[in-house]
């Protein structure tokens, strides 16, 4: 039988839950986060499509990196906040919140593009590739936006597509490139390519959730 | 006009295009610079792979930068207060993306101008090949408008990346599309330069023009696409003469697309290795370009296309051996000349280059088809030299000799002795390691003319080539006709 105390601590946890949802759903919203889950989606499909045809020895693997940007471009997109500044001073939980949504977009981004190669094709280099390219251009597209804007972060990724491309290109027309810092010409299971990779995304979620996107005019829309 | 370059210059001063200058040229040093400066001086080569790689640099940047601008006005929610300005919005529009195409262009000039600076420096001749530059000058534009097109129609946070993505995925998908399909309409993509399942070889356009058809075609294909996009910004909001007018520019830009599009795809390889599109075809292209070629000192001249010239001192040093051994005997080339190579798709095992004129025994002229004009991975300088000493220093020696299929086992032994010097002497001493190796996949000298090991023609080989020079010399002066007669035998070589 509840008592009017347990009664007043549970509408107290109920009351909390509601804020806490109506606070993730509300800055999910200002960030235009439902416009990138349909953007990942769509790369996601565009991955699948892609994996239809044969494709040469290099094109296996281009092709999945350029979708694999595009879905790091959409997720590091998604931090320019169309608040500015009366968001950071009153936002307590702010932090957390670009935190668990940045780690919640990416992990997102990567299930959807593995799913995607799971469904009958065949990914050249496999769900570890994904991980890892994923992951190393979000974290740029990440810095990006903390030092150029929100609305800028895609340069970073969009620039670092040719270097990559290039990269997987020269394995077959060489002289290679070998450096673990071009991760996506790197196999799968290498330790650098993956800890370059691991480390720009550390890089970048670090300082997005201390710091957020620069703020600039326009950005957030 | 005071007001338009008015308007011009601020569009300028507050561009993005600006601030993506420094990560196109890092982009483009990173990935074009190097690579082409790497490759042999050839302006075919060079120009070639510019109009690729500049058009891959190029089009992520300059088409998030343009989608960027393009969406400006609704990002700063700035529509309503320009629209009360007297400029009309289609104009104003134009002048951003004009603003932007410059500083695009700005820096792909410069970028070209340092490439085709040095590689001018570099080569006697064959160029500089101006198509492949204009191509991707060309493309830039059309980036721009597509770009500007889709930030101002879809103006939204994800617009510039994933427009800038979209345009490099369909690039780089048209390389894969085009396959083995020689007729293929993805060839107008601008990254296209050359037949496409051939790849870049320095055999095309030196003896010959460089064929401008396919770039004819992907300039007029580039200026439609840009002009239709362009067309459709003024299709909505505008005045009705504002609209007609555009409408009819779209019109003609779609149609310049399209017809551009179906011109590529009556394209096909012609004998020279280049695209010809009938349509585009002039004739004048046909006829091969004049040049005094360029000729070494050796005891048998070896000539060149000075287009070459960087390989003269390394082939003439692969061949010097044998025409030491040969020059003045009767029979003897009077000049080794290098010839022009031609290409021909065979249905069953697709692209294949020939020499054109070929040898014939005694000639007055050997025919050399460099190594380099022949298709496959591009060879450095001592690679070429090696593989012209294995293969065209037995052949100028078969073909002196007369040895063969149906010849005498004495000229046989001959030929395969005078061979044997190509791999004990090399007059350039920094070439010798090169030249004295093996050539990939060649024969050893133990295994040339074709003789077997241990056999009587084989020790009469290995005899005559243990002779001094002189000796093998003075013998080949005397008994040269009957050994081409046949009617030497092994055992009455010395």
């Amino acid at each position: 039988m509840n008592t009017p105390a347990m009664t007043a601590t549970g509408q107290a946890t109920a009351t909390r839950l509601a804020t806490a949802a109506r606070l993730l759903r509300l800055y999910a919203a200002s960030r235009r986060t439902p416009s990138a889950l349909a953007a990942i989606a769509g790369c996601a499909i565009a991955l699948r499509v892609a994996l239809l045809g044969h494709w040469d020895a290099y094109g296996a693997l281009q092709l999945p990196l350029v979708i694999e940007t595009a879905a790091a471009t959409v997720v590091a997109a998604t931090v320019a906040s169309p608040f500015g500044e009366p968001e950071r001073v009153c936002g307590r939980w702010l932090p957390f919140l670009r935190l668990a949504a940045t780690v919640a977009l990416t992990v997102t981004a990567t299930s959807a593009l593995v799913i995607a190669a799971a469904t009958g094709g065949h990914l050249a280099g496999g769900t570890l590739d994904v991980i890892r390219n994923v992951a190393g251009i979000t974290g740029l597209g990440l810095l990006c936006a903390a030092t150029l804007g929100g609305g800028l972060s895609w340069t970073g990724p969009t620039a670092y597509l040719l270097p990559g491309v290039y990269a997987l290109y020269t394995q077959w027309h060489g002289p290679a490139l070998t450096t673990p810092w071009l991760w996506p010409a790197r196999p799968p299971h290498d330790l650098g390519g993956a800890l370059c990779a691991g480390l720009v995304f550390a890089a970048g979620l670090a300082v997005i959730t201390m710091r957020g996107a620069r703020d600039r005019p326009g950005d957030g829309e | 006009m005071i007001a338009v370059t008015r308007m011009l210059r601020l569009e300028l001063r507050h561009n993005a295009m600006a601030l993506m200058v420094p990560v196109v040229v890092v982009l483009f040093w990173f990935t074009t610079y190097r690579r082409v400066m790497a490759m042999p001086p050839l302006w075919n080569l060079r120009a070639a792979d510019l109009q690729m790689y500049s058009v891959v640099d190029f089009v992520t940047p300059l088409t998030g930068a343009a989608a960027w601008m393009g969406s400006r006005e609704s990002r700063r929610r700035l529509a309503d207060a320009v629209l009360i300005t007297p400029r009309a919005r289609w104009a104003r529009l134009l002048a951003t993306w004009a603003a932007t195409t410059i500083w695009a262009l700005v820096a792909y000039v410069g970028c070209v101008a340092v490439v085709y600076g040095m590689t001018a420096g570099q080569v006697a001749g064959g160029g500089p090949l101006w198509w492949p530059a204009a191509v991707a000058a060309a493309s830039l534009p059309a980036f721009t408008a597509l770009g500007f097109a889709a930030g101002v129609l879809a103006p939204t946070r994800l617009t510039a990346p994933v427009t800038a993505i979209v345009a490099f995925f369909v690039l780089v998908l048209s390389t894969e599309l085009i396959g083995h399909n020689g007729h293929s309409y993805w060839q107008i993509a601008p990254i296209v330069s050359v037949a496409w399942n051939t790849g870049s070889n320095p055999g095309v356009a030196t003896f010959y023009p460089y064929l401008p058809d396919l770039s004819i075609a992907q300039v007029m294909f580039l200026a439609g696409v840009a002009v239709t996009l362009l067309g459709t910004l003024a299709l909505v909001g505008e005045s009705r003469a504002v609209r007609a007018a555009a409408g009819g520019v779209t019109a003609a830009g779609l149609a310049a697309a399209a017809t551009a599009v179906l011109l590529v795809g009556t394209s096909a390889m012609d004998p020279h290795g280049m695209m010809r599109i009938p349509a585009l075809h002039d004739a004048a292209n046909d006829r091969p370009v004049q040049f005094t070629p360029v000729c070494s000192h050796a005891a048998i001249p070896v000539c060149l296309n000075p287009a070459y010239s960087a390989y003269l001192a390394s082939t003439t040093a692969a061949l010097e051996p044998v025409l030491n051994e040969i020059a003045g005997l009767p029979g003897a080339p009077a000049r080794i000349l290098q010839e022009a190579a031609t290409y021909r798709v065979d249905s069953r095992d697709g692209e294949e280059v020939r020499p054109t004129e070929g040898n014939t025994n005694g000639e007055a002229v050997y025919h050399l088809l460099l190594p380099v004009q022949m298709l496959g991975p591009t060879l450095t300088t001592a690679q070429t030299a090696s593989q012209v000493k294995w293969t065209d220093g037995p052949d100028i020696v078969a073909n002196f000799i007369g040895a063969g299929p149906g010849a005498s086992q004495a000229q046989n032994a001959v030929a395969a002795a005078l061979t044997m010097v190509l791999g004990r002497v090399s007059a350039d001493p920094n070439l010798r390691a090169d030249l004295n190796g093996e050539a990939p996949g060649g024969p050893g000298p133990s295994e040339l003319g074709g003789l077997i090991r241990g056999t009587a023609a084989q020790s009469a080989a290995e005899r005559f080539a243990a002779l001094p020079a002189q000796t093998r010399r003075a013998w080949l002066a005397s008994h040269l006709a009957a050994l081409r007669a046949g009617q030497i035998t092994l055992s009455q070589l010395p």
